[in-house]
């Protein structure tokens, strides 16, 4: 496969999920936003929604006021904004004109077929929707295409690197919604424990939808701590954990390295990446500092990154 | 005028069987119909971009739903005609490129090709592979009576729009199943195949083994990505571009997740110029450097060749009856159509003194632009061609209007005529010549216009070639 058609592979899949997790990040905020406004709540959970995506400076620099109406349509429909979800499927579209030929018709088709229903959705015709229908209609037009790929694609190597490219995405994601969450959202240690607290947690759970999980997980409803860091970084049974992500990383590289009987740098940070959080009990990452760790989490990351790059996409 | 389906108000029996079927279905299920084809299109991302001087849009091809259909007669003579140019323009190649007996013979005046800036200098005396300098002709083809189908062009660079054959086909057999059950239309999705093993054929001396054929791309922005990504995809070949590829001790690579891997046929969709900034232009972001270096130490097949384009220059146009009788001993079996060369004085004399019955013709330009249609331009526009005439004679060619075939449109929900040409594509491998049973039919959409450029308000129509048995 050319270097090139493995690079949009990859980040044609990175696109489709940061469009899908751009739109549940939205129904946090919207979901924190219809709250009762107690005297408890400190309502900055838009500002946290921009931030966590590293677009603070960015709005801010376009003198936009942090309300609802300002940040659906930077995340939606913005075209200055690159990862607005227009953006995302009009990037994932060209990533996969670029690889065409290396994607079925019917992949293609699902791809293309939903920038286009997505973009009738811009200028007029948005404001017929409701929010929680544009983002239904998102969830549906992702689910769609990643059907279309684990039903269609041959799995050879093109679809080990379109595999990679959305644990690559939601690993990052996972790791940055739950930043937000205790850094921003909640600028005080006092709050934690509170109704509040508990009541964000369980809109969070359920941007990613992990709400049931949770449950079914641990049977109960009540949030702790210990519990969330389980959940979403060291359980592997939930598909939006980290472990779980980097687990099936690490799986899609090994094999690459089977498909094409070549060791890979990749491969072995992978895998040192997720022994490191097999490894790991909550109350370690605790004491550790969840910021902290979810910070170094970020910085290996972005090593694989470059292993993989350098690997497959550069033919270095 | 001729109308394709009907002659003197009688429906040609050809289009007897679609007529009761098609002729007059509603106009709900017409406008149901139209839609979905064009859900189809828009779906499948069948698209060409439009450039203009700020932005590039992609816009959906116009497509009609009424189906051109050649009989099997009919198409014997089209057959025959184009694969006759095809060796013809092959044969001339090779000898203008090498001995040049057709300028001993005093057929053309040798200034015409060697001060021709589509002439290459650099293919003189160089030995394509096979032979074969141009292995996909697209030849544009005009009808103007039930006998007479004249050649506009012979297109041997880059011709497109052979992908718009086959998804046409597609989306017809999707629309109207019955009909191809009854009718017997030859296929024409079999043409990837053939171009893939007309490129195989081709394959330079320093391949062994089954050669690597890749696609080259200029890239999305192309008007004619489409095309690429169909052809590729269907051909089960890799499309590349400039900057997957590179040349190393006179090889040419491409860069793989596994490491470099060896390429012997590009079956290239850019111009000469931007193929290589060591060899031609040295500003091209898209070419490779070195590539024709490796073409010219017969490690990689570049199809079609280099400096192929002065065959279907418009200053030889008028030459190609001789170049056929030249190089075949035959008549040709397609006529062309009366040209005017303007730097001929009587010529040029004719041609301002008759302006208003005459298509001018930049010798240069493509696409339907740079073109003047002397009956229907304005008088400015008239005049501003004479003086272009006058001040660059060479520049430009003058051939008579002519009166374009019909074929009728679903005009909402009538049918209403509609002027159209043909483009057939002809394959020349190392010792065969193909041409799948079909072409694209080009329309012009608005009434009374000549011009099928899509580009310029052109759509295109499925074209169905009988199979013989219902010729009769």
């Amino acid at each position: 496969m050319l270097s090139r058609t493995a690079e949009n592979l990859f980040w044609f899949s990175r696109y489709i999920e940061r469009a899908d997790a751009t739109v549940r990040l939205l129904e946090v905020g919207y979901r924190i936003s219809i709250l009762p406004n107690t005297d408890q709540g400190y309502r900055n959970e838009w500002e946290a929604i921009i931030e966590s995506i590293g677009s603070k400076e960015e709005f801010i620099r376009r003198n936009r006021a942090f309300n609802r109406k300002n940040i659906e349509y930077f995340l939606l429909f913005d075209k200055q904004n690159p990862s607005s979800v227009i953006n995302c499927f009009s990037k994932a579209r060209e990533n996969i004109r670029l690889a065409r030929t290396a994607v079925t018709l019917e992949v293609w088709n699902a791809i293309n077929t939903s920038f286009y229903e997505f973009s009738t959705y811009t200028g007029a015709r948005y404001t017929t929707k409701n929010l929680l229908e544009i983002i239904d209609i998102v969830k549906r037009l992702v689910n769609t295409i990643r059907g279309t790929i684990v039903n269609t694609q041959l799995l050879n190597d093109g679809f080990d690197f379109l595999t990679v490219g959305t644990y690559f995405e939601r690993s990052d994601f996972t790791a940055r919604l739950i930043d937000v969450k205790y850094y921003i959202l909640l600028p005080s240690s006092d709050y934690v424990g509170s109704a509040n607290d508990q009541f964000q947690w369980g809109m969070l759970l359920r941007s990613i939808s992990s709400y049931r999980a949770y449950n079914w997980a641990y049977g109960t409803n009540e949030y702790s701590y210990s519990r969330i860091i389980d959940l979403l970084i060291l359980n592997m049974d939930c598909p939006r954990s980290l472990a779980y992500s980097v687990g099936k990383i690490s799986e899609h590289l090994k094999s690459l390295v089977n498909y094409y009987n070549q060791n890979s740098k990749a491969h072995n940070q992978a895998k040192v990446i997720f022994k490191k959080l097999k490894n790991q009990t909550p109350d370690q990452i605790s004491n550790y500092g969840l910021h902290e760790f979810l910070e170094s989490f970020l910085v290996q990351m972005d090593d694989l990154y470059d292993c993989l790059n350098q690997k497959y996409f550069r033919g270095i | 005028m001729y109308n394709e389906v009907y002659v003197n108000n009688k429906v040609r029996k050809e289009y007897k069987h679609l007529l009761a079927n098609i002729g007059n279905l509603s106009p709900d299920v017409i406008k149901r119909k139209k839609s979905e084809a064009e859900d189809i299109i828009r779906n499948i991302g069948i698209t060409f971009s439009v450039y203009s001087n700020t932005d590039m849009t992609e816009h959906l091809i116009p497509f009609d739903m009424f189906p051109r259909i050649i009989s099997a007669l009919e198409w014997k003579k089209i057959h025959d005609g184009v694969t006759q140019r095809a060796l013809a323009i092959n044969a001339f190649l090779r000898d203008i490129y090498h001995t040049g007996e057709i300028f001993r013979a005093g057929v053309i005046p040798s200034d015409l090709i060697y001060r021709n800036p589509a002439f290459d200098v650099k293919m003189i005396g160089f030995d394509v592979p096979h032979h074969v300098y141009a292995p996909i002709i697209g030849s544009d083809i005009v009808r103007t009576s039930k006998n007479d189908f004249y050649v506009l062009e012979d297109n041997c660079r880059i011709p497109s729009g052979v992908s718009y054959m086959i998804e046409n086909r597609e989306i017809m057999m999707r629309m109207f199943p019955d009909i191809f059950q009854q009718m017997k239309v030859e296929s024409v999705d079999n043409y990837p195949q053939h171009l893939l093993n007309t490129l195989m054929s081709l394959k330079p001396k320093n391949c062994y083994g089954e050669p690597n054929v890749v696609l080259l791309t200029p890239g999305p922005l192309n008007s004619a990505y489409y095309e690429h990504t169909y052809l590729a995809d269907t051909m089960g070949i890799e499309l590349v571009q400039g900057n997957d590829l590179y040349v190393e001790d006179g090889i040419t690579y491409m860069m793989t997740t596994v490491g470099p891997k060896k390429i012997d046929v590009i079956y290239r969709r850019i111009d000469d110029k931007f193929l290589d900034p060591l060899s031609y232009d040295n500003s091209s972001l898209i070419g490779i450097p070195g590539l024709f270096d490796s073409y010219k130490s017969q490690n990689l097949t570049i199809a079609s060749a280099p400096g192929s384009g002065i065959a279907d220059d418009k200053a030889i146009y008028s030459f190609m009856p001789d170049i056929i009788k030249f190089y075949l001993g035959e008549k040709p079996i397609l006529n062309n159509i009366m040209t005017y060369s303007c730097y001929n004085t009587e010529d040029r004399k004719y041609v301002l003194d008759n302006i208003h019955k005459l298509v001018i013709k930049e010798v240069h330009g493509a696409g339907g632009y740079g073109m003047l249609i002397g009956d229907r331009a304005s008088k400015t526009n008239i005049d501003l061609f004479k003086k272009k005439i006058s001040k660059n004679p060479s520049g430009y060619i003058a051939q008579p209007i002519l009166d374009l075939s019909t074929v009728p449109i679903f005009d909402n929900a009538n049918l209403s005529e509609r002027h159209v040409d043909f483009r057939p594509f002809c394959l020349v491998g190392s010792n065969f010549r193909k041409l799948v049973s079909g072409g694209l039919t080009r329309v012009a959409l608005k009434e009374g216009s000549l011009i099928v450029n899509s580009s310029q308000g052109g759509g295109v129509k499925d074209t169905w070639v009988l199979a013989d048995k219902d010729a009769k």
